[in-house]
């Protein structure tokens, strides 16, 4: 009986909890514009997000999306598309039908190694998609351990660097840590070498215990354990300081003009009818610039950036020339 | 002995009706996730976040964390009865429970487990509590030496795996590593044996193996039989004989140590101590030869270890911030959006909180028990549904489960492919535990070589000069020799503890 009860409250949460979701797709009236867009949406969208469920962009996705979705008046649903290192989701999101019920999440740097790389010989590229808005920029920031004695700020870091050989982390080829330790080692000369693994968290703990010399990873994977001094931040590589980091200097700050960070956004497929584009800008604008939305966003240590339309292409190109010019540090 | 007055007020916290229910929610859809093949923990948890928000933070990770370890104990039920495992950490206890479910133990073999879980995952539980943060400290002096040399060691553990031919098990265990080189290269991002398929540049899903080479080529070689002579065998008691319980609660004991011991080095999974039990059980158990059909030893040690390995896993996450799973990460993420910030100072602030979370596992871990052991006589009687009927539902509960891995057809593909092999590795006695054991260990061990080696500048007798992985390099060579040595010396005997999996 016990088990039967137990699955049933269960079974009654879950019909809650889809019930919830689907109260909020209340009608909302279409915009003017093209004949497609009349009416536009009809049913609900797809977001593909090409990492697991539980992931940074999954996460912060799933805290915004709701928002997106008043705006919209339909349902989004997350599509959790992982593997070949963002490509399986990308690949699918630049060959689904633009018809504006697919778009999906797209993440800088390793978006562009994705398709630059010329050992991937991918067909695709940042033509095949058609940006919409940016959501989060996360700067890459540079952190040691609290008990390091070689170097105690980014100044000495670099003059040490230079003369002797650094280990850094790194969270695999052609993620935003490896470009950030190239684009120092290409710029001011230092010996940093790139220790590749699977995830921040393993940077961390190579770091903590003495293993690697330098943490390269995000602001937003780092900004709690500094707080809770277990390392120690010494830089960070926004244009800007960071806004949970007030004590922290940016590298150009310190005369280091070496930037780095991980943008998320979204695009849709190649070919949206213009109207729709413009509904779903208008949409996300909204949710994006939701003060909820930040806050929420903050408390994960995400500084959320909305840029629309050309500021987005923009800075997706900035991004690619970027990659572009450290492919040849990576061989390409 | 602050802790244990703290952690009696975090019991009045945790004793609350809300909490409790909050915790009873929190272990149910952790059961549930863990008996659909495919869908796991950290899916579980990463698509219930957002609906914890309106939720007071005590209630949500009580919720939360409840999925995570009320997950190992679900994963058991498949790999028992369908011989398909329900959550990855459960993939090795198909290799005694099945058999032991195909003689009508499968009560005991799901009893067994929920009581080992129910004292693994108690008791470290108990460690966190009384020993967390030291340990937490020493672990972090395992970098990726210490980690090859571990990897290492548990290589030298798939001799015990290997069946009755050596070369036939060699052939198996290389097998498994070459699986483990497709994808990227750890160090220059180049593809290897992925044929310019995107789907193979992240490599295999251990999921999408296991449930190939176990499940599938399971349902193939028994469909193969004659499937009227066999009729299901009838359902024994819950518990083990009298015999078994001194044998079993010995390898729930060394699961328990064995798991809360891995679960404190960080970049570890779940799936490891399970497989490194069960290889322990059968080298020191009496009669080897008994593993792999139906040993009760074989069932208790795995299905302990990886519940003790949750609450291992959770001290670097309480102490250091740090998460040390995949899982694990996702909860960190859930304390930060709840305003908590894991590390020392959360026990300072927030104590109420800490001490409320822990005290919900223990409850929770006797929802559990209280939930399983009664259920597991029901579970059971799965075993008595006709082949026919059985088999086409395992094949849609293969093909849905794969699929929610990753949204992905191609993994369905791969998992029929792995089940054609199993079975022709079936049908030519080649074992396939070996597989399992070198693939997980395998692209673990490429990584922390690569990365000692870039921290060595090369050297690779750099390995040998750190006390720690030094000496685990030695052991393995040690065992290795040892295994040798043994095998030539009394060939019957060494070929008598062999099984057929």
């Amino acid at each position: 009986m016990r088990k039967l009860k137990s699955f049933l409250l269960v079974m009654v949460m879950g019909l809650v909890l889809v019930g919830c979701a689907s109260n909020q797709s209340s009608s909302k009236g279409s915009e003017k514009g093209s004949v497609k867009a009349e009416g536009y949406p009809k049913k609900a969208i797809n977001v593909i997000v090409a990492y697991e469920a539980g992931g940074g962009t999954d996460a912060g996705a799933r805290i915004m999306l709701p928002y997106v979705e008043k705006a919209l008046g339909v349902p989004v649903n997350i599509i959790n598309k992982p593997g070949g290192g963002g490509w399986i989701g990308w690949s699918e999101l630049a060959n689904a039908k633009p018809d504006g019920y697919t778009i999906g999440y797209i993440n800088t740097p390793n978006f562009m190694t994705g398709y630059l790389d010329p050992k991937f010989n991918r067909k695709e590229n940042l033509e095949s998609f058609t940006p919409i808005a940016n959501h989060v920029t996360d700067p890459g920031a540079i952190a040691i351990r609290t008990d390091e004695d070689r170097f105690s700020n980014i100044e000495e870091l670099v003059e040490y660097a230079k003369k002797h050989r650094l280990t850094a982390t790194s969270t695999g080829v052609g993620s935003d840590d490896h470009y950030a330790s190239l684009k120092l080692n290409d710029q001011l000369g230092t010996k940093f070498e790139a220790v590749q693994n699977k995830g921040s968290a393993e940077s961390v703990t190579a770091v903590l215990g003495g293993h690697v010399d330098v943490l390269f990873a995000n602001v937003g994977e780092l900004t709690s354990l500094h707080k809770e001094g277990k390392i120690k931040i010494i830089g960070v590589m926004g244009e800007e300081k960071s806004p949970f980091l007030a004590d922290v200097p940016t590298l150009a700050e310190s005369g280091f003009e070496v930037f780095s960070w991980s943008a998320r956004g979204l695009a849709a497929p190649k070919g949206i009818d213009p109207g729709q584009l413009k509904i779903l800008q208008d949409a996300f604008e909204k949710g994006i610039k939701n003060k909820e939305q930040v806050e929420k966003m903050g408390k994960l240590g995400l500084e959320v950036n909305y840029l629309g339309g050309k500021d987005y292409v923009d800075l997706l190109k900035s991004d690619e020339a970027e990659v572009k010019k450290l492919g040849k540090l990576l061989g390409w | 002995m602050d802790s244990l007055g703290f952690l009696l007020s975090g019991f009045e916290t945790a004793l609350t009706w809300q909490n409790l229910v909050f915790c009873l929610v929190g272990v149910t859809v952790g059961m549930l996730v863990g008996v659909l093949p495919g869908l796991g923990p950290s899916a579980g948890t990463a698509v219930l976040i957002p609906l914890t928000f309106a939720l007071e933070p005590i209630s949500a990770i009580v919720m939360l964390s409840g999925i995570y370890y009320g997950a190992m104990y679900g994963g058991t039920i498949t790999s028992v009865l369908i011989n398909t495992p329900g959550e990855a950490s459960s993939v090795i206890t198909c290799l005694d429970g099945h058999p032991m479910a195909k003689q009508g133990r499968a009560g005991t073999a799901l009893g067994i487990s929920a009581i080992g879980s129910f004292i693994g995952g108690t008791f470290s539980i108990l460690g966190l509590v009384l020993v967390g943060p030291p340990l937490a400290n020493m672990a972090l002096k395992f970098g990726p030496p210490e980690f090859f040399a571990l990897m290492l060691l548990g290589m030298t553990m798939v001799i015990g795996l290997i069946g009755k031919s050596i070369i036939k098990g060699m052939m198996a265990a290389v097998f498994g590593l070459i699986l483990a080189l497709v994808g990227l290269d750890p160090v220059t991002g180049i593809p290897r044996f992925a044929f310019g398929q995107p789907y193979l540049m992240d490599g295999f899903d251990f999921v999408v193996i296991a449930m190939g080479l176990f499940g599938l080529s399971e349902i193939l070689i028994s469909a193969e039989q004659n499937l009227k002579a066999e009729k299901p065998p009838k359902v024994k008691g819950l518990l083990p004989s009298r015999e078994e319980w001194m044998p079993s609660l010995k390898s729930i004991g060394r699961g328990t140590g064995l798991g809360f011991l891995i679960g404190l080095i960080p970049g570890t999974n779940s799936v490891i101590p399970p497989i490194l039990s069960y290889s322990l059980e059968k080298k020191i158990a009496k009669d080897p030869s008994r593993f792999g059909k139906g040993a009760i030893e074989g069932v208790a040690g795995p299905e302990t270890a990886n519940n003790s390995f949750c609450g291992g896993a959770l001290i670097p996450l309480f102490t250091l911030g740090i998460p040390s799973s995949p899982t694990i990460a996702i909860l960190l993420g859930a304390f930060i959006m709840h305003g908590l910030t894991p590390g020392p100072t959360l026990f300072k602030e927030n104590p109420d909180f800490v001490w409320g979370v822990i005290a919900s596992m223990f409850i929770g871990n006797l929802i559990l028990l209280i939930m399983n052991l009664p259920m597991a006589g029901l579970w059971a009687k799965v075993t008595m549904i006709p082949f026919k009927l059985l088999f086409p539902i395992i094949l849609m509960v293969l093909i849905a489960g794969t699929y929610t891995i990753n949204n992905s057809l191609w993994d369905v593909g791969a998992m029929l492919v792995f089940g054609l092999i199993g079975y022709i590795f079936k049908k030519v006695d080649i074992p396939i535990a070996p597989i399992v054991l070198t693939f997980v260990l395998g692209a673990l061990m490429e990584n922390s070589l690569m990365q000692s080696l870039t921290i060595f500048e090369g050297d690779f007798f750099a390995l040998f000069k750190r006390p720690l992985s030094g000496t685990l390099l030695v052991l393995s060579i040690v065992i290795l020799l040892l295994s040798l040595i043994a095998g030539f010396r009394k060939k019957k005997d060494f070929l008598a503890s062999d099984i057929d999996m």
